[in-house]
């Protein structure tokens, strides 16, 4: 938190109100941002928060509302308006030209001309020092495509500074970041603040928001509820503000023993990314896998589905052999993967909520070769209803729908299927707290029911809450089985790193 | 700044045609602009050419589109998995030279040089597929190649018409108009091909096999982790599409009575395939299309086609104004998209 001496209101927001066909997205909706101020925009996925940055940024026009900027009434109806303005919006997919280099990209579209000529000169000066202020050592004439997330990201905020901006709405910035990168982004955030800029900042993380915002604003149901000043509020108070319900009662309780080994898997190894992976999955259990990113998780497990194919190690299914040639292998077999890229990897992103639900299972609504529609609208109806899907209908494009919403979609896909193993690869990322719940609660009673389960996962409390067994991963190999009562952050975090071994000898 | 401030006075509720709910439909049909652009052109003609507005007319529409309608169901198929198949024409062109040849100049029984014809199309079609899948490929550079090699065996193998004879009549069947009692139908080749079309139609409803090829179409390796065999699926499309082009081959020597080296270029329609398709709403981007939406589109270029002819604008011009109207479609698809 910081002590700012609350500048002048920069930018108020009024009453906005947004329709889209057949939903009200946003009603009645205040913002109000001071100078040198960061305010989080806090709220359930499908909330609004992205509805109103896209009609503060000019990706959408308001139905219903007034924008004031500066005190004076404001029109933003286009994203150039909104760059007149001093508004700029950094989203979660970066809008970069991967084959330019990072001076181009800065510049891009507002290329400086000496004598007709575009200034290359003035082009990587500025850039340069646009870089130093944000603490950035790589050259200007780097390609961004090259770049880790990260380094993009800074990319990004170079750019916006370049523009002038006064006014920097951030998407989820952390959610693509590690712990280390994060700890750099608030580094650069606190100095943006320093210089004046007012910054949204919208992330699922609460504790974020407790460390970098000094008010808060919660929507629900695309509906203003609060604004608060952080200093005041805890993190009850705003998960109650957000969802009505405690933060303790997130992680559902379970009673039942783990059954008979369903999946057993020896020296596994794909690539030089997972070397030497050995364990076994019992029916009914959730098996937490833990490590940094790159440490072979995702490889192992996408190998078990059949995804990509093992390059040493054997597997066993209920006793026999098991190596999938293809997912449609697994899927016969009864493994299913929900992949931790949701929209590259697991929905057909351009297609409606009851064909990627059923898409899986075509086999089961057909009747003499023909595809009964009926029978898949009810199937599709009862799951939405199961699952509290929050969406206009079973024709609505899954492009439309919030996080939340789109992965409750990819478990519909699966569970219609009779699946005995299910393997969910990072299960909430970018989803918010209200629909985590959900999703933990449909996980623990699929275990009930004696579905075996393993979930990768880069959220320790999550681990931690969810599993009955933590295996930790570290270059390619398992290095660690801690049990439910052996599992601690700091524990898990000291074999994911390496410091374990160290301390033990 | 001064030209982003303008009051916020904007009416919110006025009740409009628009907001009829019935109006709305119908505005948010994927087919509204093509089908409105099919009467607005028709509307054209029927002011600016002679006998537009006739039984005739309309049956000829039916005929000349008859060729070019089959293959683009074929073509429709590869658009939505994101692919283009530029080989169509010259395939469709080839096919049919070969049947003709074989029936006509080896002296092959009708029925089995139209068996052998069709499946040098389909050959081609899996050829097309198994290079896409097999080396992974772009599909617009693999048809480019087998477009010319289809280009190059039809030359090889013969440089003039070849007529079909008497001898030949079940190859001409479908061209033929049918007579009943004084009165003279459209030929079968039109029943043929809306047959055609309501098979595509209902494959893509109502199977699993279409609904994969919409999914390949949207991302592929979304598809395959969903548990799609996506290569077969590819393959599977390519190949349908040659038996596409082999049918639309019977129905143009049928249509016209000879094996016609010039058939399928430019002039006759190398193209119009991939027009009528993207005029049709299919999109080039994937995983969106329609096979209701192409014939639409194949109606549009028919009645451009034959419009034009009745106005007296030579064949050249009609190729011009094909041209334009594809970009035209193309830049509402790429308009559409991006919103």
């Amino acid at each position: 938190m910081t002590e700012a001496a609350p500048g002048r209101v920069l930018l108020e927001m009024k009453g906005i109100g947004k329709t889209f066909p057949g939903v009200k997205a946003l009603e009645g909706v205040h913002l109000s941002i001071r100078e040198g101020q960061v305010h989080a925009l806090l709220g359930e996925n499908g909330a609004g928060k992205s509805t109103l940055i896209k009609i503060l940024s000019g990706a959408y026009t308001r139905d219903e509302g007034e924008i004031y900027f500066d005190g004076e009434l404001v029109d933003v109806r286009t994203p150039a308006d909104a760059e007149r303005l001093g508004i700029s919006t950094i989203y979660q997919e970066f809008n970069l030209a991967p084959n330019m280099t990072i001076a181009e990209n800065i510049f891009l579209g507002h290329l400086p001309t000496k004598g007709g000529r575009i200034d290359w000169a003035a082009v990587r000066t500025r850039s340069r020092e646009l870089l130093d202020s944000l603490n950035v050592n790589l050259s200007v004439d780097t390609l961004t495509g090259t770049l880790s997330v990260a380094q993009q990201q800074m990319v990004e905020i170079a750019k916006a500074l370049n523009r002038n901006t006064r006014i920097l709405v951030m998407d989820e910035p952390s959610a693509v970041l590690s712990e280390k990168d994060i700890e750099k982004l608030f580094a650069v955030v606190r100095r943006l603040q320093a210089s004046g800029i007012g910054i949204i900042y919208i992330s699922h993380r609460l504790k974020e928001i407790f460390e970098l915002a000094d008010e808060v604003t919660v929507l629900k149901d695309g509906r203003y509820v609060a604004t608060r000043s952080v200093a005041e509020v805890d993190m009850d108070d705003l998960v109650k503000l957000m969802i009505g319900r405690n933060l303790e009662d997130i992680y559902p309780k379970r009673e039942g023993e783990p059954g008979e080994v369903v999946l057993s898997v020896s020296h596994l190894a794909q690539t030089h990314l997972a070397r030497d992976v050995s364990f076994d999955l019992r029916a009914g259990e959730i098996v937490g896998f833990a490590g940094i990113t790159g440490s072979g998780r995702t490889e192992a497990v996408r190998v078990v589905f059949g995804a990509d194919k093992a390059t040493a190690g054997e597997m066993t299914l209920f006793g026999k052999p098991y190596s999938p040639r293809s997912p449609k292998d697994a899927i016969r077999h009864g493994v299913a993967l929900v992949t931790e890229d949701r929209k590259r990897q697991g929905l057909l992103l351009k297609l409606q909520v009851y064909f990627n639900m059923t898409v899986s299972g075509l086999d089961r609504l057909r009747k003499g070769g023909v595809l009964q529609l009926k029978d898949e609208q009810k199937l599709v109806r009862k799951w939405i209803k199961d699952l509290r899907i929050k969406t206009p209908g079973p024709d609505f494009m899954v492009v439309n729908m919030s996080g939340g919403n789109q992965q409750k979609v990819v478990l519909a896909r699966w569970l219609s299927l009779g699946i005995k193993v299910f393997i969910l690869d990072e299960p909430t990322r970018g989803i918010d707290v209200g629909s985590k719940a959900e999703i933990y609660q449909i996980m623990a009673d699929l275990a009930d029911q004696g579905i075996a389960i393993i979930m990768i996962s880069s959220e320790l409390p999550e681990v931690l809450g969810m599993s009955d067994r933590v295996m930790v991963m570290r270059e390619g190999r398992i290095v660690k089985e801690l049990s439910r009562e052996e599992a601690s952050e700091e524990v898990v975090m000291q074999y994911a790193v390496g410091h374990a071994e160290a301390v033990a000898g | 700044m001064s030209s982003v401030q303008s009051p916020v006075t904007e009416p919110v509720g006025s009740k409009t045609l628009m907001d009829n709910p019935i109006v709305k439909a119908i505005r948010s049909s994927p087919l509204f602009g093509s089908v409105a652009a099919l009467l607005l052109v028709s509307i054209f003609f029927a002011f600016t050419a002679r006998n537009f507005l006739s039984a005739n007319t309309f049956s000829l529409i039916l005929q000349q589109v008859m060729v070019v309608g089959v293959m683009a169901i074929g073509q429709t198929l590869v658009i939505i998995t994101t692919g283009i198949d530029l080989s169509c024409g010259m395939v469709m062109g080839l096919s049919g030279l070969l049947t003709a040849g074989l029936a006509v100049q080896t002296g092959l029984n009708p029925w089995l040089a139209l068996i052998l014809g069709v499946g040098v199309a389909v050959a081609f079609g899996a050829l097309n597929g198994s290079l896409v899948t097999g080396i992974g490929l772009p599909a617009f550079i693999v048809t480019l190649g087998t477009m010319n090699i289809a280009w190059a065996l039809k030359r090889i193998y013969s440089t003039s018409t070849i007529t079909l004879t008497e001898a030949q009549a079940p190859l001409k069947f479908l061209g033929t108009p049918i007579k009943a009692g004084g009165m003279e139908l459209p030929p079968p080749g039109i029943v043929l091909m809306l047959l055609a079309y309501v098979v595509a139609w209902f494959m893509m409803k109502y199977t699993a096999a279409g609904r994969s090829v919409y999914a390949v179409g949207d991302n592929v390796e979304a598809a395959r982790l969903a548990g799609l065999n996506t290569k077969r699926i590819l393959l599977g499309v390519y190949t349908v599409a040659g038996l596409c082009y082999g049918i639309a081959a019977l129905l143009q020597i049928a249509r016209t009575g000879v094996g016609d080296p010039n058939a399928g270029e430019s002039t006759n329609g190398n193209m119009d395939a991939i027009t009528a398709v993207v005029i049709g709403g299919t999109s080039l981007f994937g995983g969106r299309g329609s096979m209701v939406g192409t014939l639409v589109g194949v109606l549009i270029v028919g009645v451009l086609r034959t419009g034009l002819q009745l106005m007296g604008v030579q064949p050249t011009y009609q190729v011009l104004v094909t041209g334009v109207l594809v970009i035209a479609a193309v830049s509402v698809d790429q308009l559409t998209h991006r919103k």
